[in-house]
């Protein structure tokens, strides 16, 4: 028993990892545009989707994995710069815009891709004994390269100029126009940031979950849940949130069905919203 | 000038909606005088969005929880208590009005994004529940059940299975809803929506109280939803819990900003584009869900007050007058966080 609880645990902290890169994007796009991003789950999809089609022409998922980041951030530039940026000034209405865009996303990958669902082979097979289980090598690799990735973005964030820049528009926009940042291919930078950190968690999650056109749907509420209970605009709130809570649904799911975990994170979500609304973390650094 | 036109543009759609049996049927016996039906129902849930967003500023995304009640206080009226037509939709409007009691209770409380995570919280919450309480709801598959007649009396007998008796039933009662709401849109506690809608800080100061206004308007979309989902059950005969996913609440929102929200008839208008264009777009491209999402981004970007700012636009045009309506997603856009 402890065994199996023991592996759904560290499930949960792979699965963890990788949602909080996904939820990542998510909060600095929410951060930054001030947008509630319904597609964002969308384009996660599109990352394992991308994965699975490059590995499969390329023969090799180590190109995948350098290709569908660099692919979601053209895709992103323009996203933000042809649909987002046109309806910017009113955020109720880029949860519209960014609507359409999720079923744009959807249905345009069912036409193309097609609607069944399918798994990829692990680039790398085997199990590691771990503490006494046998546990997946490939999502070991998963669980450190997504927190690699999400340790280089916060570098990036801290120590490059872009970086800075990024800091100083979420800070203050106006300050930021009057300092000479430009303000809107910073907000285009960053838009496309957040969906190529979505892509990206896309593929290092396609070998351990199905590819299919939907994926994203499920995604999203959960994308939510870390960047609400870590605080809004809480970045390293959301990283912990994200892991937190994905964790916790791993031991419940032990003694109890899915669903009632994923009801029991909600539950404690409507609660961080009504009584701690500016996240679990709150006096944590900005 | 306006004023006469949209009086005389009401009538037109009044009379078209009463003759739509007559006319609709001559293209495709039966199935777009069901379109049209459908239309009605889903504008109703549309306009409990807009009852939110429009009138007091807050923006729901989980509204198809209160559908959802709407339609399985009425399936389960139906086939537990034996409820008639009427009881059954009492039923659902019940359910769902209590919902919304005890969510918008504690709901209101916030506002903006958190206001909308909030709902999607709650219609999520109770949307696992019901799938996985299957003995109860018949989870994804759903509870079907056979539709009671509207009326059986005097030897007059009006059931839900004549295509026709149908609309007229679900034309009657989404009317009689919008009827109730212009109502109270214009009166005092309309007024007081509004005034919470564009700037709560001085609603308070005038000693409006604005949880109170809010928990109102909330309790009422509540309702309202509530009454769309149990129609919607009778005209499905069934209820299934995949509609309290937050995909419905959704589209309800994207129908009623789409259509135009602080405007009482514009989600109606919204819902009535997006849903004939997807049953035009869907008979000659399978993958029509592309060009409803296209078609959704487009209007936003091009009418961002929807097809109703489309129309007070076009009227003032014509009158020679430049608009000045004011514009009501700014209020709430503006709403301080």
């Amino acid at each position: 028993m402890t065994d199996v609880v023991f592996a759904l645990a560290i499930n949960g902290l792979v699965w963890g990892l990788i949602i909080a890169l996904i939820a990542l994007g998510l909060s600095i796009i929410f951060g930054l545009l001030d947008i509630i991003n319904v597609a964002h789950g969308d384009l996660f999809m599109l990352g394992t989707v991308g994965g699975l089609v490059i590995a499969t022409a390329t023969g090799s998922f180590w190109v995948a994995i350098v290709l569908v980041p660099i692919i979601a951030f053209a895709l992103g530039l323009a996203l933000e710069r042809f649909v987002i940026r046109p309806t910017i000034r009113q955020a109720a209405l880029t949860i519209v815009t960014t609507f359409g865009l999720s079923m744009m996303l959807q249905e345009g990958v069912r036409a193309t891709y097609g609607p069944q669902p399918r798994r990829m082979a692990p680039p790398i097979g085997g199990t590691v004994p771990l503490f006494g289980i046998d546990y997946d090598i490939y999502r070991l690799f998963a669980a450190i390269f997504a927190a690699l990735a999400l340790a280089a973005f916060f570098v990036f964030l801290n120590r490059t100029k872009l970086g800075t820049r990024i800091r100083a528009v979420r800070h203050d926009p106006e300050t930021a126009t009057a300092l000479g940042i430009p303000v809107a291919r910073v907000c285009g930078i960053t838009f496309a940031l957040g969906t190529a950190m979505a892509a990206l968690g896309g593929v290092i999650a396609a070998p351990i979950t199905t590819v299919e056109f939907r994926t994203g749907v499920d995604i999203l509420p959960f994308c939510f849940m870390a960047v609400v209970i870590g605080g809004l605009g809480n970045l390293q709130g959301t990283v912990a949130a994200a892991v937190l809570l994905a964790v916790m649904e791993g031991l419940v799911t032990s003694f109890a069905n899915p669903t009632i975990a994923r009801i029991v994170s909600l539950a404690i979500m409507s609660g961080v919203l009504l009584f701690r609304p500016h996240g679990l973390f709150a006096g944590a650094t900005r | 000038m306006s004023a006469a036109v949209n009086r005389a543009a009401l009538l037109v759609l009044a009379a078209a909606l009463l003759a739509v049996p007559q006319f609709l049927p001559l293209l495709n016996a039966g199935f777009w005088t069901n379109v049209v039906t459908e239309i009605l129902i889903w504008s109703l849930l549309a306009t409990s969005v807009n009852l939110l967003f429009g009138y007091v500023g807050l923006l729901s995304f989980g509204q198809a929880l209160y559908f959802g009640f709407g339609m399985y206080g009425a399936a389960l009226a139906v086939t537990h208590w034996n409820a008639g037509f009427w009881g059954g939709t009492l039923a659902g409007i019940v359910a769902a009005t209590l919902m919304a009691v005890v969510a918008g209770v504690l709901a209101v409380r916030l506002t903006w994004h958190y206001f909308a995570i909030i709902t999607v919280v709650f219609s999520l919450i109770f949307y696992f529940a019901a799938m996985s309480a299957k003995p109860i709801t018949g989870g994804d598959d759903g509870l079907s059940f056979s539709a009671p007649p509207v009326f059986d009396a005097f030897g007059l007998k009006l059931t839900l299975a004549d295509t026709v008796t149908q609309y007229y039933v679900v034309l009657g009662l989404t009317a009689l809803c919008y009827g109730l709401l212009w109502l109270i849109l214009r009166s005092p506690l309309g007024l007081r929506f509004e005034a919470v809608r564009e700037n709560d800080r001085r609603a308070r100061l005038i000693g409006i109280n604005v949880y109170l206004c809010r928990l109102t308007a909330f309790i009422l979309a509540g309702a309202v939803a509530g009454l769309a989902g149990a129609l919607f059950a009778f005209f499905g005969r069934y209820a299934s819990a995949s509609y309290m996913f937050y995909h419905v609440s959704g589209e309800a929102t994207v129908w009623a900003i789409v259509g135009g929200v602080g405007t009482l008839l514009g989600p109606l208008f919204g819902t009535a584009l997006l849903i004939v264009f997807r049953e035009l777009v869907s008979t000659v491209w399978e993958n029509y869900l592309f060009a409803v999402g296209a078609l959704t981004v487009l209007v936003v970007m091009f009418a961002p007050r929807g097809l109703a700012g489309l129309w007070s636009d076009g009227l003032a045009k014509l009158s020679g007058r430049s608009a000045s309506q004011p514009d009501p997603q700014a209020g709430a856009a503006e709403a301080p966080r």
